[in-house]
């Protein structure tokens, strides 16, 4: 090596070097977040003074949170907001650090509420809950709390939602009348003799997008069936101890593992995307499509009467268990500014104005009350009253993708493999709960 | 080597050009213009701002356990430990070297003889489409390629109709949700991307070689093989340097196309260290993790292009 060289590695080297140890003196992140952030005043009465918040969001949600300001304005004309909308997974990953800025949002949709709190970045809405006297029914309720150990589903209040997703089956009524099917499958037993059915007329059963995941929209719904409600939002919310790997878990994901056996989902579902899944049950390739309200405004458009939706298959009659969260868990950030006004938005949440604005766009209102008026006929209404009945029946489930931020992921992969046959049911929920445990333990 | 020479007595004598003796440094360095250097001052503050102190807080980042806003905690070589044995991480390695077949090989092979060919034919306009035509994908982002390759890739996409058109049926599927097809064809997705690349920059390599050199090959009665190896392949060494080294890279440091494509599934048959390293990054707040992955893949990069570099250095 020439000594030229030599010298500028060595000089490279000494300044890297003597950089990196400038660096490594303090170890990085911040331990000045406030350690309270409980409000000490809380005002009900925003007065007439102009004043402007800033509402923080996923893009996707643009269209309903736009309405909801335009009906919001109508009551409190002196309060601006203004928004700001990332893609929605983008903004679930940004809201931390967003909140943790000096100057963040008066209202940001929260995602990973626990991790949010226990980084003390959420104001505590306990007072104006007490102001405002709102009346939160309790499946709501469990969304909107986090406790002192950082454990979702009870404890202080620090969101409300602008409303919620349900999920169910959509089925084409044109094959399902082609195929003679009396009545809805609403049992397990049913439906499976539905697929088999559409199976043997040669018709896809159902249609999946699994190159992002979609095929978990089944699998939750098998294991719901057996686990119960309270056994998977224990999961999805942290309670210590509780766990997915276990027998009635496997029992969920067998059932969906002998439905790929059995060739009831489209061939190439680890090929085909959501967008193109949905996309083709609506030009009637396949007899059911497992989803959530969030598709249901897109297909009453391209499928117009031919389209219906029903409560997820229950293992008997008369149960009914469907995944169901907030369209956006709006929390008040503890550095915000205007707090007071941002509660007031929240409180209009739960007003009859608002839940009309939801269930125009077909989502599920937030808060108590009459279910506002939708088209006699037509699928909202369909949506609309699924959601009602789950709502009587207690049976709103958390999505496990929501269990940790990694969540996702794991269920995505896990959910490829077994459409893959790359795996076992046994060995999915092992796999799963291991990706939970190393999360949690972080 | 022999780059330092001096008398016995120390004093001056001629030297070949190029060679300086000790002296001759220490006074240079007095001599030298230190004023220069402010020249540099504007281009150092931003590298240092935003490549050195970037890499050196990842560098930082990489011994902690951090969630990105709360105070971290140290944990040694933790993190390393974990990167060097977990078999999702390696596998994703693993994967960034398959594809450099497909991002490295073909590009350079077929780029060289795609170059070559042109240079003999010499068809007027020929070499002005044909360098349109394969520069065209260099102009579209990567992620952007890669959306219109998954339409294509579908089950009812453009390879499938092409292959149903020529009578295999039998072979069409989905190919980026297929286990063992899902790798190959995240690879035609940079192999496309690429051999453009390296053509152009072959190409204009070969216009730089004296023409007098082929005529001469020519009127020696060398075919185009023998032109190709003794003129052409010896006269493009330090382009195919660069060919390498940029492709190389592209397929070990590879994100774009990956995560636009596939997001490394299905399972983890397509999983990179990039696409890992946002996954954990971002999604996760595992920042400390993400951190010793990127560090190990950059050394990793430095590792695989360092002899590379001295292989393609000309002499």
């Amino acid at each position: 090596m020439s000594l030229t060289t030599t010298r500028r590695s060595i000089l490279a080297l000494s300044l890297v070097g003597s950089l990196a140890g400038l660096a490594a003196c303090a170890a990085p992140g911040s331990s000045t977040q406030p350690t309270t952030t409980a409000p000490t005043a809380v005002s009900t009465n925003v007065g007439t003074e102009p004043v402007t918040i800033t509402l923080y969001d996923g893009a996707g949600l643009k269209t309903v949170d736009d309405a909801l300001i335009a009906a919001f304005n109508e009551k409190y004309p002196n309060i601006t907001v203004e928004t700001r909308f990332d893609p929605d997974n983008v903004q679930a990953q940004n809201a931390p650090r967003v909140l943790a800025s000096d100057n963040p949002p008066e209202l940001a949709r929260i995602v990973a509420l626990g991790d949010i709190v226990t980084d003390n970045l959420l104001t505590p809405l306990t007072p104006w809950a007490e102001s405002y006297g709102w009346d939160i029914p309790g499946g709501q309720m469990a969304m909107y709390t986090v406790d002192e150990q950082g454990v979702r589903g009870s404890g202080t209040q620090y969101t409300v939602a602008s409303g919620f997703v349900t999920t169910g089956v959509y089925y084409n009524k044109e094959l399902a009348a082609q195929l003679g099917l009396s009545g809805l499958p609403t049992t397990v037993d049913a439906f499976e003799a539905a697929l088999e059915k559409a199976k043997v007329a040669g018709i896809t059963p159902i249609i999946t997008g699994n190159s992002v995941g979609q095929a978990n929209t089944a699998i939750q719904m098998m294991i719901n069936n057996h686990m119960g409600a309270k056994a998977v939002n224990d999961w999805v919310f942290n309670v210590p101890g509780a766990t997915i790997d276990t027998p009635e878990a496997t029992a969920g994901v067998q059932i969906v593992a002998d439905w790929i056996n059995a060739g009831y989902f489209n061939a190439d579902a680890n090929g085909t995307d959501g967008a193109g899944a949905s996309a083709r049950f609506a030009q009637g390739e396949a007899l059911f499509y497992l989803s959530g309200n969030w598709d249901a405004s897109g297909l009453a458009k391209s499928m117009g009467d031919n389209v219906g939706f029903m409560a997820p298959p229950a293992l008997k009659e008369g149960t009914l268990l469907a995944m169901s969260d907030p369209v956006t868990n709006f929390g008040i950030p503890a550095k915000a500014k205007n707090k007071d006004a941002a509660a007031a938005f929240l409180d209009f949440l739960m007003s009859a104005e608002a839940r009309a604005v939801l269930v125009e766009n077909g989502f599920a209102p937030s808060g108590a009350g009459e279910v506002p008026q939708t088209e006699a006929g037509s699928l909202n209404e369909a949506v609309q009253e699924s959601f009602a009945a789950l709502v009587a029946a207690d049976g709103q489930v958390q999505f496990v993708q929501n269990a940790t931020s990694g969540s996702t992921a794991a269920w995505n992969e896990q959910s490829q493999l077994l459409v893959g046959g790359k795996t076992t049911p046994a060995d999915f929920v092992t796999a799963i709960q291991a990706s939970y445990t190393e999360q949690i333990g972080k | 080597m022999t780059a330092i020479s001096s008398t016995p007595t120390g004093e001056a004598v001629p030297r070949p050009r190029g060679t300086r003796g000790r002296g001759a440094r220490a006074r240079t360095l007095r001599r030298m213009n230190w004023g220069g250097w402010l020249y540099l001052v504007p281009a150092l503050t931003l590298y240092g701002l935003f490549v050195l102190r970037p890499l050196i807080s990842t560098i930082q980042y990489s011994f902690y356990d951090w969630n990105g806003i709360s105070l971290a905690t140290p944990v040694g070589m933790a993190n390393y430990v974990k990167v060097l044995t977990d078999p999702v991480l390696l596998s994703s390695v693993g994967h960034s070297f398959q594809l450099m077949v497909f991002f490295t090989v073909i590009p350079v092979v077929g780029g060289l003889l795609v170059a070559a060919l042109l240079q003999e034919i010499r068809i007027k306009g020929l070499g002005t489409v044909a360098r349109t035509t394969l520069f065209l994908p260099q102009i579209i982002p990567g992620a952007a390629a890669a959306i219109a390759w998954v339409w294509m890739f579908s089950s009812s996409g453009a390879v499938n109709q092409l292959l149903s058109a020529i009578g295999l049926e039998s072979i069409t599927r989905a190919w980026l949700g297929d286990f063992d097809w899902a790798l190959p064809a995240v690879g035609v997705i940079g192999l496309w991307l690429n051999l453009g690349f390296c053509t152009i920059l072959l190409m204009s390599g070969i216009g730089k070689i004296d023409a007098s050199i082929y005529e001469a090959a020519r009127m020696d009665g060398a075919g185009f093989w023998s032109t190709f190896k003794a003129v052409t392949l010896p006269g493009l060494r330090a382009e195919i340097g660069v060919c390498v080294t940029m492709t190389m890279i592209a397929a070990l440091a590879s994100f774009d196309v990956v995560y636009m494509s596939t997001r490394g599934g299905p399972g983890n048959s397509t999983m990179v260290p990039g696409v890992l390293v946002y996954q954990l990054g971002f999604t996760e707040s595992r920042v400390g993790l993400a951190s010793a992955l990127a560090m190990v893949l950059t050394l990793l990069v430095f590792v695989v292009i360092l002899p590379l570099q001295r292989l393609f250095r000309e002499h």
